[in-house]
């Protein structure tokens, strides 16, 4: 027993980090199906691309390794940077392969999705090949300070920075939709689009926004795990895809909070699992729980029971 | 009207087939050039690719040109399936060199075998894929029941170990290697209690959560089995991070000098790693090679010398047949079967055994000194 607690603190740290990116991706989903009640499973490549974005930063403004600027410059760059591409590539997305789609069956715009992620994973395998690009940390963050330990557990400042970066942007995002006037017209088309239409909300814009914004935390949340995990190659996106979705579904798909405390405790749960069992086992354990869940509350964690329309 | 489509589709699929006559002959490259083993395959495939080369400028086989398609299974045993009916199908095919991996191989042995023609792996090697009586499979790689006890001894006896974690990915190559290690150390009297077995996710990127399991148990040894260089970084990288003290001991894949030393960025300093060839750096014979390989393609791994070998072997052996004017897919496996004392650049002597194993192979060990690896120690299962 006393081998399973001591490695405890450390299993949490490790799923937190987990947790926190599997959120950032959680949240792109949730978003884009409470607004279109669509999957986007493009979302994965996203992440990819974001993840990409940043190594191309890192890489042009490094010499043979060493950065040419200051590193937190660097990095700060690198997120930027990756989110602008991203949310870019959202909004072209939406624009090309799901608006002249809106108004046909739920199962088109879902193929259509589909589409988009193999077309995109494709495009960057052919563009950048099948190698993992590597992304060279250590004179980034001189090694006396990427690691240090309290007591017997060990953060890296790369984790740190992650969980971090991941809880700000939740906060920023969290603000938006509860403070703001967009935030409001964005919840209002969530809840009904043609009411929200008839309200004098420019309903197309606020899509285009959402996709922007999920597309831009989805390629931030790429980028930070490349600089914690240190490799990024043209497949990640459809493991991270998938997990994102299953951390929405989780927390309730089409909550934001929910997508949030979804990636989190399916990043907990999967270290946990490899504690007490193999480690084959954690995505077995990972998704007995999401079952179980949606047995007994099938609109999720934190998802709103919705009457069915009639 | 779909009927007439198919037909006039057919008939345009068939046309360009009628030109051809018999001034070429194939050797078939099976392998994952896509993905995250694109990097060793494509190694495999460029060095054999010297050697056709070589072939072609000497005037071909009896002065017919001899290409090398490429058959792409991206590490997926269906896609290796599609492959091996597609060099099966092509009637210029006489040979074909790879698959390199256990799990592609054994997906496709029955198809090759179906159609007499003969493969040559260079890097496949799970015991069990010459043990099924089919007669068209050779490798000039030796297998990993071997690779495998010599890891224990090599674990045992040079490092010294008591306490070793394995964590092995869940594909039949690592699953092997890692049984075929536990069973020898235990031969070797090493204790149940101080082996701790567990497994890893390829590509999963993070390793984390299995490695503080790791740390837990303390072991003096972390033989780390995974397939491809980039995972092996990852996996030193963050074992170091999490300050297991553990030395690494990695696989054949890891002996990459840009995708396991340079990524890993330090990390891997000290960190040991077997091998399936020889340092070919230090034999004469392999002189010419690694000049042409390395004026055209970049640096060795260690993939490619067995794969220039095992093209050679073949396009010695449709040689053969065309001098004695049997030039068919039946004679060249007949003449590869017959392969003895065949000297290359691998620095022994090549003889197939009856199962059309490497007789007398051996496993490499090195360590990584500074941006190189160093070899160490030779172990023959003695």
């Amino acid at each position: 027993m006393d081998i399973y607690l001591q490695q405890l603190p450390q299993q949490l740290v490790n799923g937190l980090t987990l947790g926190g990116v599997y959120a950032l991706i959680a949240i792109g989903y949730t978003m884009v199906y409470g607004i279109l009640s669509m999957l986007n499973f493009a979302h994965g490549e996203v992440y990819m691309i974001g993840g990409f974005a940043g190594w191309w930063v890192l890489h042009l403004l490094s010499r043979g390794n060493v950065p040419i600027i200051n590193a937190s410059l660097i990095i700060s760059l690198m997120i930027i940077i990756a989110m602008a591409v991203t949310g870019l590539l959202g909004m072209g997305i939406e624009r090309f392969a799901y608006r002249p789609l809106r108004k046909a069956p739920r199962m088109n715009l879902l193929l259509s999705a589909l589409g988009v992620s193999i077309f995109l994973q494709n495009l960057v395998l052919n563009y950048q090949g099948a190698k993992a690009r590597f992304f060279l940390v250590s004179s980034l963050i001189p090694e006396s300070i990427r690691v240090f330990h309290i007591g017997n557990v060990v953060f890296s400042l790369m984790r740190i920075l992650v969980i971090v970066v991941a809880f700000l942007l939740m906060a920023l995002l969290t603000v938006l939709i509860k403070k703001t006037k967009v935030g409001k017209a964005m919840r209002a088309t969530a809840q009904d689009t043609e009411a929200a239409t008839f309200m004098g909300i420019d309903v197309d814009r606020i899509i285009v926004l959402v996709f922007l914004i999920g597309s831009a935390l989805g390629g931030a949340a790429g980028t930070l795990v490349g600089l914690m995990f240190t490799q990024v190659d043209y497949y990640v996106g459809f493991q991270a895809g998938l997990k994102g979705f299953t951390a929405a579904v989780l927390g309730g798909i089409g909550n934001i909070f929910g997508a949030m405390i979804g990636g989190i405790i399916l990043g907990l749960v999967e270290s946990l699992a490899t504690t007490f069992f193999p480690a084959t086992y954690k995505d077995v354990v990972a998704f007995v729980i999401l079952i179980l869940v949606l047995i007994f509350r099938p609109w999720g964690l934190m998802g709103e029971k919705i009457p069915e329309k009639v | 009207m779909g009927l007439i489509f198919l037909m006039i589709l057919g008939l345009v699929l068939w046309l360009p087939g009628l030109g051809h006559t018999a001034d070429v002959i194939r050797v078939g490259n099976a392998g994952a050039f896509t993905g995250d083993a694109a990097a060793p395959c494509m190694e495999i495939y460029n060095s054999s690719q010297i050697a056709i080369d070589e072939w072609n400028a000497k005037g071909g086989i009896k002065g017919m040109k001899i290409e090398h398609p490429m058959g792409d299974d991206a590490m997926d045993p269906a896609q290796a399936v599609n492959v091996a009916q597609k060099f099966c199908a092509d009637n210029l095919m006489l040979g074909v060199i790879g698959p390199p991996m256990s799990h592609t191989a054994q997906a496709t042995l029955k198809i090759y075998s179906g159609c007499d023609l003969v493969n040559i792996t260079t890097a496949a090697s799970k015991p069990d894929l010459t043990e099924q009586g089919f007669k068209n499979f050779f490798r000039v790689n030796a297998r990993n029941d071997a690779h495998g006890w010599n890891c224990a001894l090599f674990i045992t006896r040079n490092l010294k170990a008591k306490k070793i974690a394995v964590l092995n990915e869940k594909v039949a190559y690592c699953e092997n290697i890692a049984s075929e290690t536990i069973k020898g150390l235990k031969k070797l009297g090493v204790k149940d209690s101080d082996i701790m077995q567990d497994t890893i996710v390829a590509g999963a990127k993070d390793f984390s959560p299995v490695l503080t399991k790791v740390k837990a148990f303390n072991p003096d040894i972390l033989f780390f089995v995974a397939t491809t260089a980039p995972d092996q970084a990852i996996g030193v990288r963050q074992a170091k991070e999490l300050g297991i003290k553990a030395k690494f001991f990695g696989t054949e894949g890891a002996r990459d000098k840009k995708d396991f030393i340079e990524a890993s960025e330090g990390a891997a300093e000290g960190a040991y790693v077997y091998h399936f060839a020889p340092d070919v750096f230090v034999i004469p014979a392999a002189k010419n090679y690694i000049q042409k390989f390395e004026a055209k393609y970049g640096s060795i791994s260690g993939f490619g010398p067995p794969a220039y070998e095992a093209a050679n072997i073949l396009l010695a052996a449709m040689d053969k047949a065309a001098k004695a004017n049997k030039l068919n897919r039946k004679e060249v496996l007949a003449n590869v079967a017959k392969t003895k004392n065949f000297k290359g650049i691998l620095g022994f002597p090549v003889t197939f055994d009856q199962k059309g194993d490497l007789a007398g192979g051996a496993t490499y060990f090195f360590q990584v000194a500074g941006k190189d690896f160093k070899q160490l120690a030779v172990m023959t299962g003695k």
